[in-house]
């Protein structure tokens, strides 16, 4: 009875194995993600942009390559949040579901790591969740990337700081141990000092901590001019009540990356206001792209239309990766790998997500990313110049 | 023994000739199923043959990745980074074995389960050595191709594996060997009849401590990006005991087949269910489990004695 068992599901197995059919007029991206695993939500919001971008892409018939159109299919593959699982789905997209193009797996790690795959096939990939410089000094060719190095995001804050609020001398950082919150408040200490200001606090907190009282009741004994956290919606809207609950004010505090998403803003209410934060993207920038979505307004209308939420900007990165290649693969006429490639490596086009011109090493230099300020619960853009919204207000009160 | 050192020396033979197939991807399979073969006859020593459950695989596992990849970043070359995480691995085994090996059955399971999230929190806050949750990016291998490299850690996973069933092989048939399966079969007996149940243990542990170690460095080398949550995952611990139990506990290829099997199934089950793949994994085993209790390797012999009824 029980090898009659084993038979039924090795059978099962193997009907499940019989792959999909390789279509024709269609344009294959393998996307690794960690679907499962503790990177999991990460991987709903990159599914959730790369999808967008598919479903309107293949709306409106497909990409235009040369004469004919081509549809799109994403080909998602599960690494369960782990890395070297990373490489292997890569190399299994590439070599046994024969995609023509890859995104990177999420974050600078998992990138960097199967970027030597996708180098080793001539692949074009695109990294929509990869900033560190480290991913990109490897030089590879057929890496590129959506986001720019962290200091991009510090030096404008610690700019506009030091240009509008003289006062600010102290610097307390309290930042998230995991990879892009911890690299971003290094290099938030590294922007502070480097222009005379006194870090007077550096701390990290384990992931899940939910209690920060002791972190808080040191950083109140510094009377620090500029807070600055790091962590995630959930991490955040704790923090800041916390602060709240000890009656910490300063008249800067700098949050990344949870103001970004409207779910802080609703969870944190009047203690969001005044709070300044950065990232690569938000919805409250405006360009006009020449890319399947167009305006920024417009992407974000599509994407509310789809999702009922507002985009945040890794899900915005995901779909600016599929317009991105898009625009090389029409650009190229063709979906030879080298001329994609090599239209990548030469563009220079606006799109909804920003200017998008890759430096010699793959890492976009064009995009200047936006320093925003939540004033009256709405993010309020005051940096760059060319999208700017507002001034910023000094003064974070509880 | 004769019979089984020359079983596995056409084995290995076998498996070293895996990188004439040209296939990357192939290679890649091998290299980790390679991994998990270690990890399995490790565990092998203490849970196979002294029965003790440990679940430190995965602390022992980190340990390695993390001493390998920090000794790499102050300037070790590769290969004494790979010894000095064995030996590293071996000294904590020992230390750790005096201490937690005086607990038995689950009191044993849990605490040498914890020991991996112990080291996780210190790596993880030890940011000037390690990184803490930025991860540990590690020199890559100066070699003239991937495909060299793909080749370059084939073979010395399969030269541990190697390494790892000598060693096996030789304690199994040893006086090592024999006084853990005193003390698998009963404990306080062996002890009374004079077997020093304490030596033994430890023994045992750091023979089930060594190789994970070094496994572990060369993992962090081959991957040459590790992160505390990827290496210190509870997951090596289990898929360890997995691949033994499947493979058939205690027996000398139990864990080398359990760890094919294994890898083949994770393999299978995670090209075609996207989402609920670790579920199907997991009803699987649950069923090879129960309806062969003693692993595939008794598979062979039950097959082999319906024949001669008939």
């Amino acid at each position: 009875m029980n090898r009659a068992l084993l038979l039924g599901a090795a059978l099962a197995l193997g009907t499940a194995a019989a792959g999909a059919a390789h279509a024709q007029d269609v344009i294959r991206v393998g996307a690794p993600l960690p679907i499962t695993g503790p990177l999991s939500p990460e991987a709903k919001k990159q599914q959730r942009g790369y999808d967008l971008w598919a479903e309107t892409v293949n709306k409106r018939g497909g990409v235009k390559v040369g004469a004919k159109r081509m549809k799109v299919e994403i080909v998602y593959v599960d690494y369960q949040s782990n890395t070297p699982r990373a490489v292997q789905a890569a190399e299994k997209l590439i070599t046994q579901d024969k995609v023509d193009f890859l995104f990177s797996p999420f974050g600078s790690g998992a990138t960097k790591a199967a970027s030597s795959v996708s180098e080793k096939y001539q692949v074009p990939t695109v990294a929509a969740t990869a900033s560190s410089a480290q991913v990109y000094d490897q030089g590879y060719k057929y890496l590129f990337g959506t986001f720019t190095p962290n200091d991009t995001l510090t030096e404008p804050l610690a700019d506009i700081v030091g240009r509008e609020a003289a006062g600010v001398r102290r610097v307390a950082i309290l930042a998230r141990n995991d990879l892009f919150p911890l690299a971003i408040a290094q290099e938030m200490e590294k922007s502070a000092k480097k222009r005379g200001l006194n870090v007077v606090y550096f701390e990290k907190y384990a992931i899940g901590t939910l209690d920060h009282a002791s972190a808080l009741s040191q950083i109140k004994s510094m009377s620090p001019h500029w807070i600055f956290a790091t962590g995630y919606t959930n991490d955040l809207i704790l923090l800041r009540k916390q602060m709240a609950d000890q009656r910490i004010e300063a008249p800067v505090v700098t949050m990344i990356a949870a103001p970004a998403y409207q779910d802080w803003i609703d969870g944190t209410g009047k203690l969001s206001q005044n709070v300044t934060s950065a990232a690569w993207w938000h919805p409250a920038v405006r360009y006009k792209g020449k890319d399947v979505f167009g305006t920024t307004e417009n992407y974000v209308k599509l994407f509310r239309a789809a999702y009922g939420a507002l985009p945040d900007y890794a899900e915005a990165s995901a779909s600016a990766a599929g317009a991105m290649l898009q625009l090389a693969i029409e650009k190229a006429g063709s979906i030879d790998r080298t001329k994609v490639r090599d239209a990548l490596s030469a563009m220079n086009e606006m799109t909804f997500w920003g200017p998008v011109k890759f430096g010699p090493n793959g890492q976009i230099t064009s995009l200047e990313p936006p320093v925003f300020q939540i004033q009256n619960g709405k993010p309020t853009v005051i940096h760059p110049k060319a999208i700017r919204q507002g001034e910023l207000q000094l003064g974070v009160s509880n | 023994m004769k019979r089984d050192a020359s079983i596995a020396l056409v084995l290995f033979a076998l498996v070293a000739l895996l990188p004439l197939s040209g296939e990357a991807y192939w290679m890649r399979l091998g290299t980790t199923m390679l991994m998990y073969g270690v990890l399995a006859m490790s565990w092998n020593f203490i849970g196979g043959m002294a029965g003790y459950p440990s679940f430190a695989v995965a602390a022992f596992f980190g340990l390695g990745a993390y001493a390998g990849a920090v000794a790499q970043k102050f300037g070790v070359p590769m290969g004494f980074a790979w010894v000095g995480a064995g030996l590293l691995a071996l000294v904590f085994a020992a230390l750790l074995g005096v201490a937690l090996l005086r607990l038995r059955g689950h009191y044993f399971a849990i605490a040498s389960l914890v020991v991996a999230e112990v080291l996780r929190e210190l790596v993880n806050s030890m940011t000037g050595l390690t990184g803490g949750g930025m991860g540990l990016n590690l020199p890559i291998p100066a070699m003239a191709s991937v495909d060299a490299q793909a080749r370059f850690f084939f073979y010395v996973m399969l030269l541990l594996a190697a390494v790892t069933f000598t060693a096996m092989l030789i304690t199994a048939n040893s006086k090592l060997g024999f006084g853990l399966r005193c003390i698998q079969q009963n404990e306080s007996a062996a002890d009374m009849l004079g077997v020093d149940t304490t030596f033994y243990k430890v023994s045992a542990f750091m023979l089930s401590g060594v190789f994970v170690g070094v496994a572990g460095a060369v993992y962090a080398s081959w991957v040459y990006y590790i992160e505390p949550p990827d290496v210190f995952d509870v997951l090596y611990s289990v898929k360890a005991i997995v691949m033994v139990l499947l493979g058939g506990a205690g027996s000398m290829f139990g864990p080398l087949v359990g760890a094919a099997a294994f890898l083949s199934l994770e393999e299978l089950v995670w090209r075609n269910y996207l989402e609920v793949h670790t579920g199907v994994l997991g009803l699987m085993i649950v069923l090879l489990v129960l309806f062969l209790p003693k692993g595939l390797i008794s598979l062979s012999q039950r097959l082999g004695r319906r024949g001669k009824l008939r």
